[in-house]
């Protein structure tokens, strides 16, 4: 264990990186009010696409508006959208994967078809079918992309049970009387929770990504909102005048982005037993 | 010397299992894994059931407690003093199991949950037949790994399962299976995967159990040294059957089968008899 040799810097790098990252773009998502120099919708016709200077750092968009607050409160909407988006893909599918492997037969048949019927669909196309069917907004994205996410958690939660039933703490438990339910949520869940958090720090990458995407087609956050992806669509129309309208959203992405991954990648070999010295 | 003692005691056997086989089907015919046992344990007493892997002692001991997998056809007769097990709803089985028949398993360190503290798990068979709290489970936890000798039991019960030695992890089992005073222990080679000197500390506290609580116990083993030192009936299964059933002392100093000659003539012994075949 770390604790007792002392902290084990090595180890833990990836994590610290990527938390590092994450909390950055966290911070400046909850904290906004307080974060960003301007309000995001303050139109300012006289100042339309300046760039950087000392009172707008990172210059101002068609409008007039300063593209760092934009920035900082569209990193607000991506954190409400990808915390929503994977707790309902963890859960649905942790539940779906534990059920099916646990009962096997005809409801693990049943489940595990319907999740690759899902899981066949492009990402982004499944995400645009749902939206177009849902209606657009930010709760509908939400929902959206939890749903696709959900094959993919369902997946590594059976897979992860069954390697748990194998266990004799499972049969030791069926031979004191526990029911079926309490043996899932007792026994299986609290021994498959570390692959899940892993793979739910890179779903949330790919979340903020998946929104981003959503919002560039038009179909997640609506104008003015401002969201990573819309910024996006709007700089590629001023390319050439103003390149920091693209620059500016693209690396916010890339930083909360590779924070999630770094994480997600260190939570990963800092949980792997077979990674440990 | 060949008379069993506490049948003469006492009107009626703790557990009496009437012809019980034991098949599994496979695509031509099936697989008979027991085949017509007869068996019984009377109150107080510890019967052996010893045989080689594969004889079918195993897949007895799993009959008893409804638990084989779920492709086993199983027939015969299995009583718990009035209960015909095999008659019972999967619900009825559920609240004998750990309460008025419980099960030792053979690798401890396996059979306890790696995430949940030692005080939990043994006390959990009071949380899910005596409707008890979890703290005062765990208080009582506290008198039961006591009187397993664990030494400091009170400190011990907030160990999780890696804190505690192979000895002390099936004293744990041992506890954990003595919660709800059980008419009958099943233990399925509960000290294959100790060290002989743990070995001899366990045999010694299931002897001590016997004594104070006049608990029956089944003990299931290939060892023919725990079977002298430990019980006082003796069944030999080989493939499927009970080729022999005896004390003791009869089936050490007169074995009868040809079976058990050849497995008395497989143990090494410091003054070798005479091989009898």
């Amino acid at each position: 264990m770390a604790t007792a040799a002392g902290f084990d810097f090595r180890r833990w790098r990836l994590v610290l990186l990527g938390g590092l990252l994450v909390g950055i773009v966290l911070f400046a998502a909850i904290f906004a009010p307080w974060v960003a120099p301007y309000s995001p919708f303050d139109l300012d016709v006289a100042k339309m696409l300046q760039g950087p200077s000392a009172a707008h750092w990172l210059g101002t968009d068609e409008l007039g508006r300063d593209v760092l607050s934009r920035a900082i409160y569209a990193a607000r909407i991506s954190m409400q959208v990808a915390l929503l988006a994977v707790t309902v893909g963890l859960v649905g599918g942790t539940l779906i994967g534990m059920t099916a492997a646990y009962f096997g037969g005809l409801v693990e048949q049943a489940l595990m078809r319907a999740m690759d019927l899902l899981f066949s669909f492009p990402a982004i196309l499944l995400a645009v079918v749902l939206m177009a069917s849902l209606g657009t907004s930010v709760l509908n994205a939400m929902i959206a992309i939890g749903i696709v996410f959900i094959p993919g958690f369902s997946r590594l939660a059976r897979a992860s049970t069954q390697a748990v039933l194998r266990q004799q703490y499972i049969e030791a438990a069926r031979s004191i009387g526990m029911s079926d339910i309490r043996i899932i949520f007792r026994e299986i869940l609290p021994n498959i929770t570390a692959p899940l958090m892993v793979e739910a720090a890179v779903a949330f990458a790919y979340a903020v990504l998946l929104e981003s995407a959503l919002s560039f087609l038009g179909l997640g956050a609506q104008p003015p909102d401002p969201s990573w992806g819309n910024m996006l669509s709007t700089g590629r129309g001023f390319m050439a005048q103003a390149p920091w309208l693209s620059i500016v959203p693209g690396m916010a992405m890339f930083i909360c982005v590779l924070g999630f991954n770094l994480l997600g990648d260190g939570l990963r070999d800092v949980t792997d037993p077979h990674m440990r010295e | 010397m060949d008379i069993r003692s506490r049948a003469l005691q006492d009107g009626r056997p703790t557990l009496s299992i009437r012809d019980l086989t034991v098949d599994f089907p496979k695509r031509d015919g099936a697989f008979r894994a027991v085949d017509g046992v007869s068996l019984d344990v009377w109150p107080g007493e510890i019967v052996g059931v010893i045989g080689e892997s594969g004889s079918g002692k195993t897949m007895t001991a799993l009959s008893t407690l409804r638990m084989l997998p779920k492709r086993a056809v199983v027939s015969g007769s299995i009583e718990l003093g009035q209960r015909r097990i095999l008659d019972l709803s999967p619900a009825d089985m559920r609240k004998l199991r750990g309460d008025r028949l419980s099960f030792i398993p053979q690798d401890a360190m396996r059979a306890l949950n790696p995430t949940m503290r030692i005080g939990r798990q043994v006390g959990e068979p009071l949380v899910l037949h005596r409707n008890l709290s979890f703290k005062a489970a765990v208080s009582r936890a506290v008198d039961l790994l006591r009187a397993v000798h664990v030494r400091e039991p009170e400190r011990r019960v907030e160990d999780y399962p890696h804190g505690f030695s192979g000895g002390m992890q099936q004293r744990a089992m041992i506890a954990m299976g003595l919660a709800l005073e059980p008419e009958l222990i099943i233990a399925d080679e509960p000290t294959t995967a100790l060290d002989v000197t743990v070995q001899a500390q366990v045999l010694k506290l299931l002897k001590e159990i016997r004594d104070r609580e006049a608990t029956s116990i089944l003990f299931i083993t290939h060892d023919l040294g725990v079977v002298a030192e430990l019980c006082d009936w003796v069944y030999v299964m080989y493939r499927g059957r009970i080729v022999e059933q005896g004390s003791v002392e009869r089936i050490f100093m007169d074995p009868r089968d040809d079976y058990t000659k050849m497995l008395l003539a497989s143990t090494p012994t410091l003054f070798p008899r005479e091989a009898a075949i």
